[in-house]
């Protein structure tokens, strides 16, 4: 859903945002809600979830500063998390088919395999 | 049951649990223009009122800007939306029946999807929220980055976005002097305590909320699996201090409680901080079997009913009519 592809249009193409992210940071504004750094600075908030791609070093800063972490470890949305969940299911079938193999269980091994095979095939990495 | 009706064991008084979460590609509230909430707006409680789960039955759409300031200010006093949200007069919420789950829409994030229940029960309030959040989910996009979690307007609830907090009543920390003591020895384990109705408002009546400040490089789980080891410890030293009080100055102790419950009864005009204190110490008393429950309503419940804004309603009452009206409610109901 994108309710403001009409409002924002001007912005979609990915050349755009590549020349923004060239220009120095004081004048770099988000193409989603056209929030600057001194922006987030005067407000304590950014102005859309855009945002926190178009200032990522920064806003990683911050919420190191403000959590003392930067990596979400919890909950995964299932349509806009869905690649991350396969990633994560990747991530934990492989650790099973190392120890299968250490253990040798050849027969969970293969199944594991499959299911690698599987996920891979349909270009998560 | 609304929270403030069942006290549970008095000190461990009512929980929420709250998710905040926003939509792709879409500007967060504060930078949009009237037009724009109410679009975005209308998309969001489809998203309950037109999904197949039975929540659709169960909630009911208010729009701030067509309630009247008397509705508005009870359902900040029920926790069902924010003061905030009455500033700004462009959101709207979602509220079920028995009023335990409320979807704020348009306030700082697109939702704010909060359940608030009376007693002490972490879990199940966060399975409820989860649901419901996953409900939502099903016909919108959430705005959420694989390495930062959910995206909100405030970076201090990115990650899980979530809130969870809990009610204490710590009558006798209070009395003892030893609150500050207490609290301060739980800084610097991303627990954060606040009064009453939130950020920014005193602990008055000796009620404190106490919910996690971190919400990333945690799990769900595990956040609130930390803040109930903060919160039953809290609770262990709130009943020591009981139990001291009782053991070294019962006689001083229940003269104080006793005088607080002899004037909430016969005075004429009380003010509000004067009633909240009091109305404190009666349910510390009636907690204690000092003082038998048998009034109308609980202290808690009158500490709400009786604050400024609620007390006034839309009558626009002086500071001196709103004493006398607080000390007549508090007289026929405690």
């Amino acid at each position: 859903m994108d309710l403001f592809s009409e409002l924002f249009g001007m912005f979609d193409d990915f050349d755009n945002m590549f020349t923004v992210s060239t220009i120095p940071k004081e004048t770099k504004k988000c193409p989603v809600c056209g929030y600057g750094w001194s922006d987030f600075n005067r407000t304590g908030k950014f102005g859309c979830s855009e945002c926190y791609k178009t200032f990522r070093d920064g806003a990683g800063r911050v919420l190191r500063q403000v959590h003392s972490a930067s990596e979400h470890s919890g909950k995964i949305p299932s349509k806009s998390g869905a690649e991350v969940k396969a990633k994560r299911r990747l991530e934990e079938l492989r650790k099973s088919l190392k120890d299968a193999v250490a253990r040798e269980d050849y027969e969970s091994a293969a199944k594991l395999h499959a299911e690698i095979k599987e996920i891979e095939g349909s270009g998560i990495k | 049951m609304i929270w403030y009706n069942d006290l549970n064991d008095g000190i461990i008084l009512s929980t929420r649990i709250r998710l905040a979460r926003n939509i792709e590609k879409t500007p967060f509230p504060s930078i949009l223009k009237k037009e724009e909430k109410e679009k975005v707006r209308g998309v969001l409680s489809d998203s309950i009122l037109k999904s197949n789960s039975t929540l659709s039955k169960d909630f009911e759409l208010f729009k701030l800007d067509e309630m009247t300031a008397v509705e508005k200010s009870a359902m900040a006093e029920e926790h069902l939306i924010s003061p905030q949200m009455i500033k700004d007069n462009e959101g709207a919420v979602l509220v079920n029946k028995d009023k335990t789950m409320s979807i704020m829409l348009m306030e700082e994030d697109h939702i704010r999807l909060q359940i608030i229940k009376g007693g002490y029960c972490l879990d199940e309030a966060f399975d409820l929220a989860d649901k419901v959040d996953n409900v939502m989910e099903e016909s919108l996009t959430y705005a959420f980055d694989e390495k930062f979690g959910y995206l909100t307007a405030c970076p201090t609830n990115v990650g899980t976005g979530m809130r969870a907090s809990v009610m204490m009543h710590l009558g006798a920390l209070v009395m003892t002097g030893n609150i500050t003591r207490v609290l301060q020895s739980f800084s610097g384990m991303g627990i954060a305590v606040r009064g009453l109705y939130g950020e920014g408002t005193d602990a008055e009546g000796a009620l404190y909320q106490i919910s996690n400040s971190v919400t990333l490089g945690l799990s769900e789980t595990e956040i609130i699996e930390k803040l109930k080891t903060v919160v039953e410890r809290i609770s262990e030293m709130e009943k020591q201090a009981r139990k001291m009080l009782m053991k070294n100055r019962e006689d001083d102790l229940k003269d104080k409680l006793m005088r607080s419950y002899g004037i909430l009864k016969y005075a004429v005009k009380i003010t509000s901080k004067e009633a909240k204190t009091m109305l404190s110490e009666v349910m510390l008393a009636q907690n204690m079997g000092i003082i038998d429950s048998d009034g109308k309503m609980t202290p808690l419940e009158l500490i709400i009913k009786t604050s400024p804004s609620v007390i006034s309603g839309d009558g626009g009452l002086s500071p001196e009519e709103r004493d006398k009206k607080r000390a007549e409610l508090i007289r026929n109901n405690l």
